[in-house]
């Protein structure tokens, strides 16, 4: 039982998320032009980047259809990501400068 | 969370094979000659060329640890300079820790036996395991080059500035690191997808052996945490090679973010060194107690919480760089939650002991002194995690002392523990008993006589990395460094003996500690396929209530799913007796 | 198990010894890679976190900063990236349906594209080296009024660069793919090293999908 229940996507879906991809990469530069104000604009951009990378590893990488073992580790390498970021910004977001512009 | 469903429904019929006492043929002489064992795949292999790896740096950085004794005997200077002193101490540190201390376990031991526990006959990846030892060596002659073409003086942590603006060859010596960095990342791999997919008919979550949790615990934190130790020194080395100033104040960065990456592998590092060891500590207590190891989850998921706390600690090797004091106060609190899950392990290994019949063998001797000296250890992390009793320890001997009563005290000791409570698995020869118990009597005498003075020092403000000293201190230093004459004494009593044992010693059987445990239900030394059949587990590996009939099943139909290889190993099984 | 194991018996050469089949060597590897590509990420991690850390301090200077890059040629890289990625699914989706041509013939594309991604970056590199920016130290650029503008820079070359080392790595891999695939070891039975490479591609995708808006895309 070698090729037990691997999923083969169809060329028409794979070339369906190509496009989409395509659709929000355009979608991602457009919102640029209609300069939404200052920490929105990064959300907007991260929340796509998002969204795109979540298609990628669902439908690209397959996750949708994998052992759900492998979405939990890159879940898990994400949320480590986070974890670095996060609590080294508790020092350097709330670090006084005991020299002025040093 | 298991991934491998072994149908649990399905029947196989299983047999009894006991293992063969004395083999004519094993791993060690199935394949002859130098070129076999450098390009072998087999996992224990690699574990014996880990071994003798790890064993050799060892020396060398035990001979560092001697040399720098020796040069602070006196306050004033002995036999080498400042310089060298500075450079002494970085080796040291840096052998000890990324030559020793990170793959002793793991990589030596840890290859040696995970298969062995999973009845598997190797690791999932078998070439990508040697490759992994081979870059471990390509990280070793890096950083032997930067000793020999400059030296390094650092400290092994490296930090920005000094390093990217000091002499000698820090470039070479980071990226000597980098490259073992990798190694690391791929043993971890390659030992959670072995976990992962090759257990044994019958190797459930809950009853996978403590030693594999720990190993798993370790890996986990292998594969998350060394990436980023491994950014940091290519950053450092970009910093040095093209100044790219991330970390350079003096072009506009920051040091204390270089601190930031490197801590937030380098304190899980530590749990790397450590977890391992407790795995080792659980599967020899049980052993050696001949009874059911008392809180298998509790044990098991504690070295998770562990792995895991240990990510969120890092900042407390950095309350007085400069960091915030809001970052000051939460790693300060997080540090003490490290205490929990290391506390509900030393409890459970004393209920373990309690009423069982214990053997106190050298092995179980080296898991006491464990007990006792890591102990210490965890306690005064506890005090050096507390933000205020720290402002004033910081950078001291007290530092230094606690660091090594966990790392040679806890580490070091379930290895040497491990060490021989494998030694007649990897050889099929018993070390001698006597002399391992007075060698670790020896050690445990002369490593609280080196450690102990330290912490009377260090709280009274001796700080670490010094050259040279007040004369209060000579009466300590000069304790301390009789103290470690002793241990140095002790160790060549080991070295001693296991060669001894090597040559001439008695031939071990199977099974010479009535362990439970799957490694022990295969020769001694074990075939080159570890078994002769598919190992079938119906029992927990520490339940000792049960007879070792029980422990010695393999599938019995020759059509076992094995595929096509199984044939060889199958008419000696025949010979066996008979079991339902 | 049995049933179909004599029909797929004459290929079987690609599996060790220590595995029960080619299912479970197969789910082994690709575990395998999912936990590597754990590690990359937390590679990466390390830069973004320095990332993140400078821009909480000095915003002004990542807009200032961000002006400098081409954010036309930026879109066209991720544009082509996207299409490799599509390129590489297709190759496994040639593989499994035992469509060899068609396999190497994607294979092909996704080289090409890696390759066309890699001269655009060296074009925006030279660029900017004509301008005098470098990284760090070496920083010379009069045009952006911020005493960290070489920080900014050291980070950009820190991460195009690590990320452009992982494309060359992947261009490489993809070439041992199209020998291996022309000496005809992949069928629909094996293609393990088609599919984890074409993970591995996927992330180097992935990766850029943040580099760009992150970096191109905030002025």
């Amino acid at each position: 039982m070698s090729a037990h229940e691997h999923h083969i996507s169809s060329a028409k879906f794979l070339w369906g998320v190509g496009i989409a991809l395509f659709i929000l990469t355009v979608l991602t530069v457009a919102v640029t032009w209609i300069q939404i104000p200052e920490p929105w604009n990064v959300v907007v951009a991260i929340a796509i980047a998002v969204v795109k990378a979540t298609v990628v590893a669902a439908f690209f990488m397959n996750l949708f259809w994998d052992s759900k073992f492998n979405t939990m580790i890159l879940i898990m390498s994400a949320l480590f990501f986070m974890l670095l970021i996060g609590i080294t910004l508790l020092d350097t977001l709330y670090r006084i400068d005991p020299v002025p512009s040093f | 969370m298991a991934t491998t469903e072994e149908t649990p429904t399905r029947k196989i019929q299983v047999k009894r094979f006991k293992p063969e006492e004395y083999p004519e043929k094993h791993y060690l002489n199935q394949e002859k000659g130098l070129w076999a064992w450098l390009t072998t795949v087999d996992h224990k292999k690699i574990g014996l060329m880990y071994l003798m790896s790890v064993a050799f740096f060892f020396l060398v950085g035990g001979v560092l640890a001697l040399l720098l004794r020796t040069e602070l005997l006196t306050p004033a200077r002995n036999f080498m300079t400042a310089d060298v002193y500075n450079q002494v101490f970085t080796l040291h540190g840096a052998i000890m820790i990324f030559f020793f201390l990170i793959p002793s376990v793991p990589a030596a031991l840890g290859n040696f036996v995970l298969p062995l526990q999973l009845g598997a006959k190797d690791v999932a990846f078998p070439r990508l395991n040697l490759a992994s030892f081979y870059i471990y060596v390509i990280g070793a002659l890096f950083t032997i080059t930067a000793i020999f073409t400059g030296g390094i003086d650092t400290g092994w942590t490296f930090y920005t500035p000094y390093s990217s603006t000091t002499g000698g060859s820090v470039a070479m010596m980071t990226l000597g690191v980098f490259i073992l960095g990798f190694s690391s990342i791929l043993t971890g791999l390659n030992f959670i997808v072995t976990i992962h997919k090759l257990r044994s008919p019958g190797i459930t979550w809950n009853k996978l052996p403590l030693n594999l949790w720990g190993l798993y615990a370790t890996s986990l934190i292998q594969i998350l945490a060394t990436p980023v130790l491994a950014i940091t020194l290519l950053l450092l080395t970009m910093e040095r090679v093209l100044s790219i100033g991330i970390f350079d104040p003096a072009l506009g960065g920051d040091p204390v973010l270089y601190q930031h990456f490197f801590w937030f592998y380098s304190h899980p590092a530590v749990y790397i060194m450590i977890v391992p060891g407790f795995g080792i500590v659980s599967e020899i207590i049980s052993t050696f107690s001949k009874k059911v190891i008392f809180g298998y989850w509790a044990i098991a998921l504690s070295s998770l919480a562990i792995a895991f706390i240990g990510f969120l600690v890092w900042g407390h090797h950095m309350f007085t760089a400069g960091q915030s004091s809001l970052a000051n106060m939460v790693f300060s609190f997080l540090t003490f939650l490290v205490g929990i899950p290391t506390g509900i392990k030393i409890f459970n290994w004393l209920a373990t002991m309690y009423k069982g019949s214990i053997d106190l063998k050298t092995p179980m001797v080296y898991i006491l002194v464990f007990l006792f000296l890591f102990t210490i250890g965890g306690f005064t992390g506890i005090m050096l995690g507390a933000l205020s009793v720290d402002v004033h320890l910081h950078d001291t001997y007290y530092v230094v002392a606690h660091f090594h009563y966990v790392m040679m005290g806890g580490m070091v000791m379930a290895f040497l523990g491990g060490l021989h409570y494998w030694w007649p698995k990897m050889f099929g020869k018993m070390y001698s008993e006597f002399w391992g118990k007075i060698a670790a009597g020896i050690i445990f005498v002369g490593f609280n006589m080196t450690f102990l003075p330290q912490f009377i020092m260090g709280s009274q403000g001796m700080p670490r990395r010094y050259y040279n000293y007040i004369d209060q201190f000579q009466a300590f230093h000069q304790f301390s460094t009789i103290g470690a004459y002793i241990m140095g004494v002790g160790f060549v009593i080991i070295a001693a003996y296991l060669l001894h044992s090597l040559l001439r010693g008695e031939k071990a059987s199977s099974n010479p500690w009535g362990s439970r445990a799957l490694e022990w239900q295969t020769s001694s030394p074990p075939d080159l396929h570890n078994f002769k059949h598919t190992p079938v587990i119906i029992n927990g590996p520490y339940d000792y209530h049960k007879p070792m009939s029980e422990f010695q099943l393999g599938i019995a139909t020759p059509h076992n799913g094995h595929g096509h290889h199984e044939e060889e190993g199958m008419d000696v099984a025949e010979t066996e007796k008979e079991k339902a | 198990m049995s049933g179909t194991s004599a029909t797929i018996e004459k290929r079987l050469d690609h599996l060790q010894h220590h595995f029960i089949d080619s299912d479970q060597q197969f789910e082994s590897a690709k575990l395998g890679m999912w936990i590597f590509l754990a590690t990359e990420i937390l590679f990466f991690g390390g830069l973004f976190a320095a990332y993140i850390v400078y821009r909480s301090w000095y915003p002004e200077l990542y807009i200032q900063a961000s002006t400098e890059l081409n954010t036309f040629w930026g879109a066209i890289n991720t544009g082509v990236l996207i299409g490799s990625s599509l390129t590489v699914a297709m190759a496994i989706r040639s593989a499994q349906l035992n469509q060899i041509k068609g396999l190497i013939y994607n294979l092909y594309i996704t080289i090409a594209l890696a390759f066309v991604f890699m001269v655009i970056k060296y074009f925006e590199y030279t660029h900017k080296f004509h301008l005098g920016i470098y990284p760090g130290e070496y920083y010379t650029f009069e045009g952006i009024a911020h005493e960290k503008a070489n920080i900014f820079f050291s980070i950009y070359y820190m991460m195009t660069g690590v990320h452009g080392l992982h494309v060359l790595i992947g261009i490489g891999l993809m070439i041992w793919l199209v020998f291996k695939a022309k000496k005809g070891a992949f069928h629909s039975g094996y293609y393990t090293p088609v599919e984890i490479t074409g993970l591995y591609w996927h992330l180097v995708d992935i990766i850029w999908i943040f580099l760009f808006p992150l970096l191109y895309l905030i002025d």
